[in-house]
C-alpha cells in the first residue's frame, strides 16, 4: 500500500525555549522515522495565544510537521506524543485523500473550462460560416 | 459579525405581500416590492472555488464562527450543504487544537 500522508499539529508548553520546541520536534521527527515513515515539511508557528485555557496554559508554541508513511504508524506516533512532556495538545489529520480530491476537481474544472472556451470558438466558427452560405 | 440579508427572509415574502394586496395604494405595491427584494446567498466556498477547507486557516474559518465560537446553521451564510459540512469539520478540527474557542469565556 502506498504511504499516506499526516499532518501533526502540536502545542508545546510556551516555557520551553526555542531550542527546547526544535529538540521536541526532532524527537517527534524521530517517531515518524522510526515507524518507517519520514517527514516532508516541518513548520513553526511560534507563540500563539490560545483559544481556550489547556491545562493552565494561556499561549503555546504550535509546531507543524506532514509526515509520510503507513497506516499504522499513527497510533504508535500518537502513544508516543501523549507520554511526551512539553506537548500539552496534538492534533492528528490525514490529508491525502482531501488533497487529491481537490485536485481532481482542480483539473476537471479547468478541464471544463476549456471545453467551454473551445465550444464558444466553434460556435462564432459556425455562424461565421452561414453567414457565408448563400 | 453581520448577518445582514437574513432578517425579513421568511418574516418577509407572503404576509407583506398580502398587505400590500389588501392596500393596493401605490405605496403599499411599494412596500410589497421591497419586501420581495432579497439577496440570493451564493456559498462563499463555491465561488471561490476552495475544495478543502483548512482547519489551520483561521482567517478563512472565523469569518464563519462568531464570537460565541459557535457553528451557524447554513441559512446564515448560504454554504451549499457540502462546503457546511467541510467547514463544520474544521472548526471542530480547529477547536481541539485551541485555534477556535469552545464557548465563550
Amino acid at each position: 500500500m502506498s504511504d499516506r500522508t499526516y499532518e501533526i499539529l502540536f502545542i508545546a508548553d510556551p516555557n520551553l525555549g526555542e531550542p527546547e520546541v526544535d529538540a521536541l520536534a526532532a524527537q517527534v521527527q524521530g517517531f515518524v522515522e522510526k515507524e518507517g515513515g519520514r517527514i516532508s515539511k516541518l513548520e513553526k508557528w511560534g507563540k500563539k495565544r490560545l483559544a481556550y485555557n489547556v491545562g493552565k496554559h494561556r499561549e503555546g508554541s504550535y509546531v507543524l510537521l506532514v509526515a509520510e508513511g503507513p497506516g499504522p504508524l499513527v497510533k504508535e506516533v500518537e502513544r508516543r506524543i501523549r507520554v511526551t512532556d512539553g506537548i500539552i495538545r496534538f492534533l492528528t489529520v490525514r490529508v491525502d485523500e482531501e488533497l487529491r480530491k481537490s485536485e481532481r476537481r482542480k483539473a476537471r474544472r479547468s478541464a471544463e473550462d476549456e471545453k467551454k472556451k473551445s465550444r464558444q470558438a466553434s460556435r462564432g466558427a459556425s455562424i461565421e460560416a452561414e453567414g457565408v452560405r448563400p | 459579525m453581520s448577518f445582514s440579508g437574513f432578517g425579513g427572509r421568511g418574516a418577509g415574502g407572503r404576509s407583506a405581500g398580502k398587505a400590500a394586496a389588501g392596500r393596493g395604494g401605490a405605496a403599499g405595491k411599494e412596500q410589497g416590492k421591497r419586501y420581495f427584494f432579497r439577496r440570493r446567498k451564493v456559498c462563499k466556498f463555491c465561488a471561490d472555488k476552495i475544495d478543502y477547507i483548512d482547519y489551520k486557516d483561521v482567517k478563512l474559518i472565523s469569518a464563519f464562527v462568531p464570537e460565541r465560537g459557535k457553528v451557524l446553521p447554513r441559512r446564515m451564510f448560504g454554504t451549499c450543504a457540502e462546503h457546511q459540512r467541510k467547514l463544520t469539520l474544521a472548526i471542530k478540527r480547529a477547536r481541539h487544537i485551541a485555534l477556535l474557542p469552545f464557548a465563550a469565556e
